[in-house]
């Protein structure tokens, strides 16, 4: 068992540039066992960048992403995924031909081991397995309350709902750490705030390590327990939520921007 | 039944009866119907009322419960009863303040709150509601790591009572038996739209009568299945709810989530329904879209099939005549294809009983479901008295609410009023005599009565005609009562009509009423009938037309007091107009604009003329004004256009 208060992921030293563009400069970002990380930052501060580096979506020119030991930096998406990182997209990212469960079983693979013949006869350990998974996925569905769309499909959803099912996903891998890309954006303050609910209910619940990234302030300084802040894809400040707020040089690049807005 | 004059000893009984053989409850929990039989019920409320007095509960204490339907919350209402205690039911959309006013003044020394949200509510109000000393949850997410000594969870109260069941094993026998049937069971806080919220105190013997009337009126095995998904706080759960369930044996299922209430219903397919006019509304409405996104197939076999069932459905029921074979064989292929697949959908394929309630159910709603199949009654019912009248069997009227059930009386008072008496008349209202005697007045051979508040008269045939709020009613001239929104909204169900202001009032000796007509009905009406129009200034001024209005407002006449009855109407030739502020933007009219506008005409038609000349203004939708100049015909009614002329 790894001791709270450890570092779990650590960032160290990443730099990223499109075509000479820099999007991320020496960034170093550490994250700690069972807490819950946001970043934040205005639009095209590197927020997401920072994100796809981590599950490796993007190759960081320099610097290196170390998760409970394992290098992720060279590691392809799958075999971090595999490692217990799971992430949820600021676009979502489900299956909108499939159902909510059809979308929450999918992401239970990870956790299946019966082969394939076994599974195309659904016989012995393979239904067993199955049902196991079921289970699992119903205490997710029974967690976000979101049974009433269990046989809906995704496509279908509203916005709010299916980022509620994307947030159910990502549980569903059984992660050790949670990263969410703006997982309030676009919502009704009410849609917020029940977001804002679950996710500090995980957090409380399994006492999982989350990565919080979001672009509005608000309900973030609330939830986080610690808060880094990037700009034009430096981190400028790291710190509680009140340290961050009171921070000068955040006041004057984040809500500077926000007051032209 | 001395021996089950309680909810607790009627558990008891059902217990007896059953115990472990037979499923009492239902909840769906992770996608599957978890089921509770009868003993596992008949101890889940033991030890959780042993758990009670553990607590400090006693006889006569009240106690508050707010959540969603769910065994747990019928557990908790019977756990308490059987202590002796009042159980205090709250709607789960309250707020804090609401609940501090009902916690509060019900004097609760516990309250059952089901989850977190809940919860929180309870400790946003917990320095103004001293007197509670625990708040007890069954619902224990997002719960975990609250340090609050005031919370309790539903578990850790049964096993208090376990310990206590283990010293005294004969205690919660006795306290079951210690209840009587005037004990009060349980009190519904009302709503009122004016001024605080009043307890009505009901007692045991109030929700039984209630549950075995309407047992008698619509005989329910122990293999039925009831849907619980009306908030439990409310008086109709209560009796058409938990009390049958208890006395008959009825399987109670609980929803997995109030948003899941439709699919669950499906699934489980309850004999007996009971949605508010608007729920029947929404349903016919949904069908009407999915059968539009549907398949060509679907497309096709409704088109064919629901006239098939509108025609039989009015051979049966409105023109009373039997149905000839070759309709029954078709009726028969479209309840196969047709009738009985939507039915299933929409969880009515077991339904022997379907009631609405809340507002008058348009006939074109009731038309709809009796075509597939379901015969929708009404139910007309208060808090403070129950069910006060019902349509039974097949005896099911369109303008009228029904008769009173067995054991009930209905009286119209001298004002109008619709007063109720019988067993189903509860206790007054919690620590208010003044309203109690106001509401609850007993006659001179001792008889209480339950003043409803409503307006209404008995037809020939014994039926209910319900008209309005007492305080919506006006008065004539010669001081007789009459309701402009009943004749309104009794006139719009005409396919024909598509708007109406009925006028009367103390400077008026009668009622009148200018209807717009509905263009395109009456236009399609009109080409069937081979009558030639231009517009609708043309149209509504054709004699033909208004002989077709004028059945509409005498079957309207037929359903009202003489004094009450529409004597003369126009068919106006321009429709009222939210653009010239005559209606407001949800298509309420605005009456005292639309009493300045059509000064004149009422004037005239007061005065006795047959026409009037009008010059109406006219706002185009370019924003130019213009002037349309017509006569329009005022029609009569005559006194005896009433049943006898008819019949």
């Amino acid at each position: 068992m790894i001791q709270r208060d450890e570092i779990q992921l650590s960032a160290e030293g990443v730099s990223l540039s499109f075509a000479g563009i820099s999007a991320l400069s020496n960034v170093s970002v550490e994250a700690r066992q069972g807490e819950i990380l946001a970043i934040i930052g205005p639009n095209g501060a590197g927020k997401t960048s920072l994100l796809n580096c981590i599950n490796a979506f993007y190759r960081p020119d320099k610097g290196r992403i170390i998760f409970e030991g394992h290098d992720l930096t060279h590691l392809p998406p799958h075999r971090i995924a595999g490692l217990g990182v799971a992430r949820t997209f600021q676009n979502i990212a489900l299956y909108t031909g499939l159902s909510t469960l059809d979308n929450l079983m999918a992401a239970r693979h990870l956790h299946m081991h019966a082969g394939f013949l076994k599974s195309l006869l659904y016989w012995g350990p393979a239904r067993r397995e199955d049902i196991a998974h079921r289970e699992v996925v119903e205490e997710i569905i029974d967690f976000l309350e979101i049974e009433h769309i269990r046989k809906a499909i995704v496509g279908t959803l509203p916005y709010g709902l299916r980022k509620r099912v994307e947030l159910g996903r990502a549980l569903a891998m059984e992660p050790r750490l949670l990263l969410l890309d703006e997982p309030m954006s676009g919502m009704s303050q009410e849609e917020k705030e029940d977001m804002a609910r679950f996710i500090l209910d995980i957090h409380e619940r399994h006492g999982k390590t989350t990565l919080l990234i979001e672009h509005d302030m608000g309900l973030v300084m609330d939830i986080a327990d610690r808060v880094v802040v990037l700009d034009f894809g430096r981190k400028i400040a790291e710190g509680t939520p009140d340290d961050i707020r009171r921070n000068e040089v955040v006041i004057k690049a984040y809500l500077g921007e926000d007051m032209t807005e | 039944m001395s021996d089950t004059d309680t909810l607790p000893k009627s558990l008891r009984a059902r217990f007896e009866e059953y115990g472990s053989r037979k499923i009492a409850m239902r909840k769906k929990d992770l996608g599957i119907w978890q089921s509770y039989t009868w003993q596992e019920s008949y101890w889940q409320v033991r030890q959780l009322s042993l758990g009670l007095i553990q607590l400090g509960l006693k006889r006569g204490d009240k106690v508050c419960i707010i959540g969603d339907n769910d065994p747990q919350y019928f557990w908790a209402q019977l756990a308490i009863q059987s202590a002796g205690g009042v159980a205090v039911g709250l709607f789960t959309d309250s707020s804090p303040p609401e609940i501090q006013y009902v916690v509060h003044h019900s004097d609760a020394v516990l309250v059952f709150a089901k989850d977190q949200e809940q919860c929180d509510k309870l400790l946003e109000i917990q320095d103004q509601v001293p007197a509670v000393e625990r708040v007890i949850y069954w619902d224990d997410k997002g719960l975990w790591n609250y340090n609050e000594p005031w919370l309790v969870s539903f578990g850790q109260v049964q096993s208090l009572g376990r310990s206590l069941d283990a010293e005294q094993p004969e205690l919660f026998e006795r306290l079951v038996d210690e209840g009587s049937g005037e004990d009060l069971a349980i009190f519904c806080y009302t709503s009122g739209t004016t001024g605080l919220p009043k307890g009505a105190m009901i007692s045991h013997r109030n929700l039984i009568a209630g549950a075995d009337s309407n047992l008698q009126i619509d005989p329910r095995s122990d293999t039925d299945e009831h849907m619980s998904f009306l908030p439990p706080a409310w008086i109709t759960e209560n009796v058409l709810g938990l009390a049958i369930h208890l006395r008959s044996g009825m399987v109670v299922n609980f929803p997995e989530a109030p948003e899941t209430v439709r699919q669950n219903i499906r699934e489980v397919a309850p004999q007996s329904v009971f949605f508010s006019a608007r729920q029947w509304e929404n349903m016919v409405a949904m069908v009407q879209v999915k059968i539009i996104e549907s398949t060509w197939l679907n497309r096709f076999l409704y088109k064919i099939f629901m006239p098939v069932g509108y025609k039989v459905a009015a051979l049966r029921f409105e023109e009373r005549k039997p149905v000839g074979l070759l309709w029954r064989f078709l009726h028969m292929l479209g309840e196969l294809a047709v009738f009985r697949p939507l039915r299933d959908k929409l969880g009515l394929v077991n339904a022997k009983s379907a009631y609405s309630s809340g507002a008058a159910q348009s006939p074109e709603v009731i038309r709809f479901f009796r075509a597939i199949g379901v015969n929708i009654k009404q139910l007309y019912g208060s808090t403070e008295a129950q069910t006060h009248t019902l349509h039974i069997g097949d005896d099911v009227r369109f303008e009228t609410v029904g008769v009173p059930p067995p054991r009930m009386e209905i009286r119209i008072a001298e004002d109008g009023e619709i007063m109720v008496s019988g067993p189903t008349v509860a206790q007054g209202y919690y620590k208010n005599p003044e309203d109690s005697q106001k509401a609850f007045p007993v006659d001179e051979k001792g008889q209480r009565w339950y003043r409803t508040g409503d307006a209404g008269h008995i037809d020939s045939d014994g039926h209910l005609i319900y008209l309005d709020r007492m305080k919506e009613m006006l008065t004539l001239a010669g001081g007789e009562k009459y309701s402009p929104q009943y004749i309104e909204g009794q006139l719009k169900f005409s396919p024909y009509i598509r708007n109406v202001m009925s006028v009367g009032g103390e400077d008026k000796p009668f009622v009148t009423a200018l209807i717009n007509i509905d263009f395109d009905n009456v236009g399609r009406w009109a080409e069937r009938q081979g009558l030639a129009y231009t517009t609708l200034v043309d149209l509504c001024q054709k004699p033909g037309v208004y002989e077709l209005i004028r059945s509409d407002v005498e079957r309207v006449n037929r359903t009202l007091p003489p004094a009450a009855r529409v004597r003369k109407f126009v068919l106006l030739h321009k429709e009222f107009d939210a653009d010239e502020g005559e209606l407001t933007r949800t298509r309420k009219l605005r009456r005292k604009l639309l009493g300045e506008h059509y000064g004149d005409m009422l004037a005239t038609m007061y005065a006795g003329a047959d026409q009037v000349q009008v010059q109406a203004a006219v706002k185009y939708r370019d924003g130019r004004e213009g002037v349309v100049e017509t006569a329009v015909r005022i029609a009569t009614l005559e006194d005896e256009t009433s049943e006898e002329k008819q019949r």
